[in-house]
């Protein structure tokens, strides 16, 4: 390996390379930043600019924008409360409660953070395994990713609260609103009730722009004191403790690693992306963490959960793409048409045989998080001064910006259509009490899951496959846990089943990794049933007292 | 029985599970043993259906009190200035094949900041610079810098 990085570092640290890095930054980071401006927007333009530098300065160049722009969006996402890009939804859950409670210096600071612990840990494992990781990325079957689905689909459970039923509705009216337009099988029309334009279905951008940017935005200018107070509430002065943020991401460290092992996992997986790993994460970070009824509220592990998982999924996407020649996502797959464009055909032996730009990529990557982080510790000020704007002001503005993004992304007026629309529905189950995130979740993931689903009765009729292939049998049993978590939360303690809960999860969880191929995952099965027995043992010995009578 | 919120929201969801169900029935058949156009709706449609009937169940025990006439009116007053919002929106979508997005985004945006903060001259006078500065620059970037071709609308046709 270090006869690798010795043999791509000069190539990469020539002092042109590293200015073309920094301006890429930058400019991901001003796109990340705009909402409805994608990350994919940008690669896509600086792609042209690339054909004629050597491919290791054009991949780097891109690589930086790629990361800027993970990064970038999580200032639209955490000051106006406006995903700017799928992949920093659940950052806007906590970021943007944090930012208007009067911190948005912290909030911004703990996502800069977390996005640089994230890209960071993802690095080193590209650079450590990556042909190994790649391998279980070959081990997916459209089975496997439809359960991997189903399973990201249960977090509506835990996010829905206390309204379980509208929470749960809320997410199949997303899936069904996924349904509409051409069928991902045949292109066919689907409840489009003769309306043309509707064959296009609803794009998922302007769905989750129009849910977010109207609900929010909408709701804070209600009245007319309201709509005269700036974004931060009355806080004059903005201050960015960056060793303060720095500190409360690291004394997080097992919640920033676990988000950052998340992503790196769901980016391995094949088309799976950012847009999945944030909501899991999270979802994880609520679930294990102490402060649960903290999360939504502005909890930092909130923010960090994310934020470490989307950066690190495009390490994880990286990985494939280099080793497998598979993109992981739009971004990867854009990166690699950059690589045929400089004659440089990614396959399983691509890392052997060309160790040089392999290796210049990895450390690009590693570099352009320090250049990320660098860059927004300069330009978090001026972008910390939107939150002394009046919200009438930005309001205004902001809801043309998301009108010309929309419109933007595929120079269609539908979209422009489509969000107004969502708006409206947005603002409505806002009112009537639907929680609105099982909503985005079900537009985003619909038609991912109908493709793969498609693509298992492709295959086969015999539904007996969800339950053989190991992957997907570990996926559904943690769904089923996942759907049970919300009554464990609430029983934790008052009920005597609650104990045997963990217990529980580990030895069911034993089967499917003991089914996987190898000897080291059946190895950890092994331990996971010992673990779990231990545990269950330590329960019945020490005894039941209800938490009342404590 | 209670006629509250959730109840007609309960409603509203089951009329819309069983009405697209019924529609699923006018999707093609599928072909070479795929996966039916049909099969993923109604999938989803089957529980969605099934819980609009537990939330009707549970509007009847949560102790929401019936939806009155005055109560609507109140919330639709209370929510005036997002509804004022929701039809200039309206607005600048329909104009946008006469006034494109250049002049229709001036408007809409100049518009909406008087109506959500005030026509006072002062006002009019900041209002018109925010318009100008920020529609205008994103227009700029997008169509002048990016090379996106954005509604120009009748009035700016220039062919």
């Amino acid at each position: 390996m270090f006869e690798n990085i010795a043999l791509a570092a000069p190539e990469l640290f020539t002092l042109t390379t590293m200015a073309l890095m920094m301006v890429g930054t930058m400019a991901g980071l001003l796109a990340g930043a705009i909402p409805g401006f994608t990350i994919a927007m940008a690669v896509v333009l600086v792609l042209p600019f690339t054909f004629t530098m050597s491919p290791v300065q054009g991949l780097a160049t891109m690589i930086a924008v790629y990361v800027g722009g993970l990064s970038g969006g999580l200032m639209s996402g955490i000051l106006t409360g406006i995903p700017g890009t799928p992949s920093s939804v659940a950052t806007t859950f906590d970021g943007y409660p944090l930012a208007r409670s009067g911190k948005p210096g912290l909030a911004l600071g703990v996502g800069v953070w977390s996005s640089f612990f994230g890209g960071v840990f993802a690095s080193v494992v590209l650079m450590l395994v990556a042909p190994q990781l790649a391998t279980i990325g070959l081990e997916f079957q459209p089975v496997d990713y439809f359960s991997l689905v189903i399973f990201a689909l249960t977090v509506t459970a835990s996010l829905a609260g206390d309204q379980m039923v509208k929470g749960l509705m809320s997410g199949l009216l997303g899936l069904l609103v996924a349904t509409v337009g051409a069928d991902v099988v045949f292109g066919m029309p689907r409840f489009t009730f003769g309306f043309d334009v509707m064959e296009q279905g609803f794009a998922f951008l302007p769905v989750l722009v129009g849910i977010f940017a109207f609900g929010r935005l909408l709701a804070d200018v209600k009245s007319k004191e309201k709509a005269h107070q700036p974004l931060g509430g009355d806080t004059t002065v903005v201050h960015i403790d960056y060793i303060g943020s720095a500190k409360e991401v690291f004394k997080r460290w097992g919640n920033a690693l676990r988000s950052s092992i998340i992503g790196v996992f769901v980016g391995v997986l094949p088309a799976a992306g950012s847009t999945i790993s944030n909501i899991l994460a999270y979802d994880q970070a609520k679930k294990t963490s102490k402060e649960s009824d903290q999360f939504g509220k502005g909890s930092i592990d909130g923010i960090i959960a994310p934020e470490a998982a989307n950066n690190a999924t495009a390490g994880g996407a990286l990985i494939v793409m280099m080793a497998l020649g598979l993109p992981g996502d739009i971004m990867t797959a854009i990166m690699l048409g950059a690589l045929l464009i400089h004659d440089v055909i990614p396959s399983p032996s691509f890392i052997a045989d060309e160790p040089k730009i392999a290796y210049a990529i990895f450390l690009a990557f590693f570099v352009a998080n320090f250049m990320m982080l660098a860059l927004q510790s300069l330009t978090l000020r001026g972008f910390v001064m939107i939150t002394k704007v009046k919200l009438y002001m930005l309001t205004a503005v902001i809801l043309f910006y998301c009108a010309l993004g929309m419109f933007a992304l595929n120079n269609i007026g539908w979209d422009m259509w489509t969000l107004f629309f969502f708006g409206i529905l947005g603002f409505f189950m806002r009112a009537l009490g639907f929680p609105i995130v099982p909503l985005v979740l079900g537009v985003v993931l619909g038609r991912i899951a109908e493709s793969r689903l498609s693509q298992v009765f492709a295959r086969s009729d015999d539904i007996g496959v969800f339950l053989s292939r190991p992957w997907s049998l570990f996926f559904l049993m943690l769904a089923c846990f996942s759907l049970l978590f919300p009554l464990y939360q609430k029983h934790h303690g008052k009920a005597a089943w609650t104990r045997f809960y963990p217990p529980a999860l580990l030895v069911v969880m034993a089967y499917p990794v003991f089914l996987m191929p190898g000897t080291i995952r059946p190895i950890v099965a092994g331990l996971m049933v010992v673990s779990g027995l231990v545990m269950a043992g330590l329960e019945i010995k020490r005894g039941f007292v209800p938490q009342e009578n404590k | 029985m209670t006629l509250n919120r959730d109840f007609f929201v309960a409603v509203f969801f089951l009329a819309l599970s069983v009405g697209m169900y019924i529609a699923s029935f006018s999707l093609p058949e599928p072909m070479f043993g795929q996966l039916a156009s049909w099969t993923w709706p109604r999938i989803i449609l089957i529980p969605m259906g099934l819980l609009s009937l537990v939330m009707m169940v549970q509007s009847q025990t949560n102790g929401q009190g019936a939806v009155h006439l005055p109560d609507l009116v109140a919330w639709l007053r209370e929510n005036l200035n997002p509804f004022i919002c929701f039809a200039l929106f309206l607005g600048f979508l329909l104009t946008m094949p006469v006034l494109g997005m250049l002049l229709g985004g001036l408007l809409y945006v100049f518009l909406t900041l008087n109506v959500l903060g005030g026509w006072a001259p002062r006002q009019l006078a900041l209002h018109a610079g925010i318009s100008a500065v920020f529609v205008f620059g994103m227009w700029a970037i997008f169509s002048l810098v990016l090379g996106v071709v954005l509604p120009e609308g009748t009035i700016l046709r220039v062919y």
